[in-house]
């Protein structure tokens, strides 16, 4: 394809993408997919090769994708997880493919109670200093000992790795783009403040033993955390008006917390969080793995168009009619259909979601949740042979 | 030094803005413009490390 040709269809999948997920009605369905560890082994790399060396990840995206007709991707660069910095500072948080686990193995979280319940009151009071004066060290075993040679070391490496990173993947993407024709589906990250204190600061059993011990603490942390956690989705996204910044949510799917404890503790800062970015014109990809169905009439009281709500085990005719006049959905193919189903029970699902969730627009195919290692690319292609068969308006 | 190290609290957003190193500065001589855009840019980058580390 000319450059021309491939500039043109990448203004056509922006345009039908970007009027989807304002609720809009686009020419067809948009088609939205992820990269992710499902796709090394069908491009003949490792996991360790694609995760160290981007330009590796791009060929994939190259060999795999250049004749799929799909109009959005996401995840070049895995999850914007540096290898070279996990290793220089010897993050104990984050074991990968290379110096902790073997070339083919998937990364693994080391969850642990990191931030002790002690340090809630130090954390409240000057959230970003004791990130890096307590957090850091405790995590990185190159940095244990702030203001020695090896940890000034570790910092210098892990922030230089971490631009170097940045760079390289705001190439790649542009490359993509351009030879591809592939618009962005995200640009930015945020979280609810309960999943940033629960998922890597308390750890699950630090926080569900909070709620019972000290509630009021949670409560405070994540109002701290509702600034930061805005001003995080600002600064990564770069303030893109366009494109959303993503929201992988976690402890707030049910049964993690009773509903009467998500109305407590996870709702409200997360609806801050979300209300402010929505001030600065930011939307957020509301990405709802699991469950959210006891929650959607509070989900729905956020502004018009602020999110895209992604449908995994969700009821999605409840989604749909709770929420499909104010929000764009996203999703409602389950990822295990992926894995072990067939093309055939893949299209049919396809075309079943289509009927339920796109009329009227304000729908983007995918699947629901992660795309998980051991996904089907016979699988793969035909969800997205099926998203432009029956996705036509 | 020990100025320095005294309790500093940032915003949101900030790790240490143009205008609090400013207030330690008796005078900027050049364009301060270029410089704040400079300062300001490198530390919504420095800002984004550190919080990298949580927002996982």
């Amino acid at each position: 394809m000319t450059e021309n040709k491939v500039e043109a269809l990448y203004q056509e999948r922006l345009e039908r993408y970007t009027t989807a997920i304002k609720n809009g009605k686009p020419d067809r369905v948009p088609i939205r997919f992820s990269i992710g560890e499902w796709a090394p082994r069908y491009a003949g790399y490792t996991l360790q090769e694609v995760y160290y060396d981007l330009e590796k990840q791009k060929e994939m995206v190259e060999k795999l994708m250049s004749n799929w007709d799909l109009d959005t991707i996401r995840g070049i660069g895995f999850g914007m997880i540096p290898p070279a910095m996990i290793d220089s500072m010897d993050l104990d948080f984050y074991h990968f493919p290379g110096m902790n686990l073997a070339e083919n193995q998937s990364f693994q979280y080391n969850e642990k109670e990191y931030m002790k319940a002690e340090d809630y009151d130090e954390f409240i009071a000057n959230p970003t200093e004791w990130v890096l004066n307590h957090y850091l060290p405790r995590i990185s075993k190159e940095f244990d000992s702030p203001g020695s040679y090896r940890s000034n070391l570790a910092l210098i490496k892990g922030s230089m790795a971490m631009q170097q990173f940045a760079g390289q993947l705001k190439e790649v993407n542009q490359e993509i783009s351009r030879n591809l024709g592939f618009a962005p589906a995200i640009k930015g990250i945020t979280k609810a403040p309960f999943d940033s204190l629960g998922d890597t600061l308390r750890g699950m059993k630090g926080v569900l033993m909070d709620i019972r011990r000290r509630p009021e603490k949670i409560k405070e942390a994540c109002e701290a955390l509702v600034p930061h956690n805005i001003n995080y989705g600002l600064i990564t996204g770069g303030g893109d008006t366009t494109i959303p910044v993503f929201a992988p949510l976690h402890r707030g799917a049910y049964p993690f917390l009773s509903p009467p404890h998500w109305e407590e503790f996870y709702w409200p800062t997360l609806k801050k969080t979300i209300e402010g970015l929505w001030e600065h014109g930011v939307s957020v990809t509301f990405f709802a793995e699991g469950d959210w169905t006891p929650f959607l009439e509070r989900i729905a009281e956020l502004p018009e168009k602020s999110i895209q709500f992604v449908v995994d085990q969700t009821d999605a005719t409840q989604a749909k009619k709770v929420l499909g006049d104010k929000f764009c959905l996203i999703g409602g193919v389950p990822t295990t259909l992926l894995s072990y189903g067939s093309p055939e029970e893949v299209e049919e699902c396809v075309k079943r979601t289509i009927d339920e969730l796109a009329p009227d627009g304000g729908y983007v195919l995918d699947t629901g949740s992660v795309v998980m290692a051991d996904a089907r690319l016979e699988n793969i292609e035909a969800l997205i042979e099926a998203g432009r068969k029956y996705g036509k308006y | 030094m020990q100025e320095k190290n005294k309790e500093f609290v940032p915003e949101p957003g900030t790790c240490l803005s143009w205008e609090a190193k400013k207030a330690e500065l008796e005078e900027v001589p050049g364009k301060e413009e270029i410089v704040k855009t400079s300062w300001d840019g490198l530390d919504k980058q420095a800002y984004s490390f550190i919080w990298w580390f949580v927002q996982r």
